[in-house]
């Protein structure tokens, strides 16, 4: 589904990816983990066409899509859920999460969809009539995992969901993710911390200064102390 | 108490026209944070379509305002690819500012276009309906600043319908809320820039053809409605659609009550003070907040 090669990014002369070869296959969940400011959000930016790659190519869903604008990505079925949620804060949820079904095939859909994501999310349908921005943290991040759901999704990617939450939130957000994941979809979510992801049956990924430094399942990292000493502070 | 009347409508009357101009550049400073100058060559344009459908067809003014409508909405675009589009993104750029001066060049060739064809002496266009409305005793106004008032308040609900309620309309506000968002979701963000354009520009366009009654249509016709639409747009808040309506009946009715108690001449004087005590006590406007989308 998703294929980066040798895929290089810089902000002016900071180089952030050096050269990242990841793949993503039909279903599969791959979970990229790593410290702060070391790419992961970059990656996601130049994988989904906010940001440009310096070198290197993206592939999705069998076409080439590095250097297309991040509409026509999105368009194609790639979901970005991204660092910060990025609400339309004067807006109602409703509209925020109409917006998420905005390609022409996903807009006629869109009052089912929407009954299908306050089914998952009572609490957006508690507050459809409410302005994003007085939204709490937690809700701000269940409005933005719901308004990637709006979309008939190829692949959804997910930047970070415990950020800035309280851990039960954190706990709540993970549920969610957990019933997304058994709907099939494929997914590849980036997290900071590694505790979140362990009960998540995935692929994950170690970021380091913008390379993929090692790989495996969950299980096989955490049977390997040097690493969960190294890489991920427990 | 009767001349208080009157004052207070044309007051009212004014405040929609200056409402119907100043929206499109709230809109576009909103989605491309930037003034458009070229918004007064589209009152200019609106006013010239007007006459020839007059002139040229016998069409009346009505006609006029569909065809400036389509007119203007065309050059909108054409303005946005040719001298906005290409200053988009590029690094080094202050885009703000090299948009603002690029803009104000095509208002300068706008202008001059029209005094190359049409010559610098005035068009007569006729009102939309003759005679005036009694309203009371001594308060009257004349039908066509009616019609005036009419054409902007539908115009402008059906901006903010179109705004809440269509896929491109929330697209706009979007875009001019939360880009990266806006474009993650799909939207196509030059088509909505375009959009944008085509439909400030066109509700310039329309606000030209029912000043064209009123003053006459020449080539410098875009300057006065320019200035307005810019002091109506900072003094609301640069930005904000609600208070850029509200912004705009309070300086027509501010002007209004100026040249009734101190004489027209002192209209735009006393409402340059009064804007820039706003200014200085509340430097975003009335209705602007610092650094946030505000669509």
């Amino acid at each position: 589904m998703l294929e980066t090669r040798d895929l290089h990014a810089a902000y002016g002369q900071t180089r952030v990816l050096e050269g990242i070869d990841l793949t993503v296959g039909d279903g599969e969940v791959v979970i990229v983990i790593g410290p702060n400011g070391h790419g992961k959000t970059t990656l996601l930016r130049t994988i989904s066409g906010l940001m440009a790659p310096t070198s290197g190519e993206v592939w999705f869903a069998g076409a080439r899509v590095d250097g297309r604008s991040p509409d026509l990505i999105a368009t194609d079925g790639l979901v970005h859920i991204p660092q910060g949620d990025l609400p339309f804060g004067d807006m109602t949820v409703e509209e925020n999460l109409v917006l998420g079904a905005f390609p022409a095939s996903d807009w006629r859909g869109r009052g089912q969809r929407l009954e299908h994501v306050y089914g998952i999310f009572p609490v957006l349908g508690e507050r459809r009539g409410q302005r994003a921005r007085t939204l709490s943290g937690g809700e701000r991040r269940m409005l933005a995992l719901g308004r990637g759901l709006m979309r008939e999704a190829r692949m959804l990617m997910i930047d970070e969901p415990s950020l800035g939450l309280a851990p039960v939130i954190v706990n709540e957000v993970y549920r969610h993710i957990g019933t997304i994941m058994r709907s099939g979809v494929t997914m590849l979510l980036v997290e900071e911390n590694f505790s979140h992801v362990h009960d998540l049956d995935a692929r994950i990924l170690l970021l380091e200064s913008g390379r993929i430094v090692r790989e495996g399942t969950v299980a096989e990292l955490e049977a390997d102390e040097a690493v969960m000493a190294t890489y991920l502070g427990t | 108490m009767r001349s208080f009347f009157q004052a207070v409508v044309s007051g009212l009357v004014t405040g929609s026209l200056y409402a119907l101009m100043t929206v499109g550049m709230t809109l576009i400073y909103g989605t491309l944070r930037t003034l458009n100058m070229a918004l007064g060559a589209m009152v200019l344009v609106g006013g010239y379509v007007s006459w020839m459908l007059f002139s040229g067809l016998g069409w009346g003014p009505l006609a006029g305002l569909a065809g400036a409508a389509a007119v203007t909405f065309a050059f909108g675009v054409v303005i946005q690819q040719v001298a906005v589009r290409p200053l988009i993104g590029k690094t080094g750029v202050d885009f703000e500012m090299t948009a603002f001066i690029s803009t104000f060049a095509v208002a300068i060739v706008f202008a001059n276009v029209a005094l190359e064809i049409y010559g610098a002496r005035n068009k007569a266009v006729p009102p939309v309906v003759e005679g005036r409305l009694h309203l009371i005793e001594g308060v009257s106004v004349s039908w066509h600043q009616v019609v005036m008032a009419g054409v902007a308040i539908v115009m402008l609900v059906a901006l903010g319908i179109f705004l809440s309620k269509t896929r491109y309309g929330l697209g706009i506000s979007a875009v001019a809320q939360q880009l990266d968002a806006a474009r993650l979701m799909g939207i196509p963000v030059q088509r909505v820039y375009n959009l944008t354009m085509g439909v400030s520009s066109a509700l310039a366009g329309i606000a030209g053809v029912l000043l064209a009654s009123v003053f006459f249509v020449s080539p410098n016709a875009g300057d006065l409605p320019l200035l307005k639409a810019l002091i109506v747009a900072i003094f609301g808040g640069l930005g904000s659609v609600r208070g850029t309506i509200v912004a705009a009946y309070i300086i027509g009715l501010l002007e209004a009550m100026i040249s009734l108690y101190f004489g027209v001449k002192w209209s735009l004087p006393v409402l340059f003070v009064v804007i820039m005590i706003v200014l200085l006590i509340r430097p975003t406007g009335l209705f602007g907040k610092p650094e946030e989308a505000r669509l």
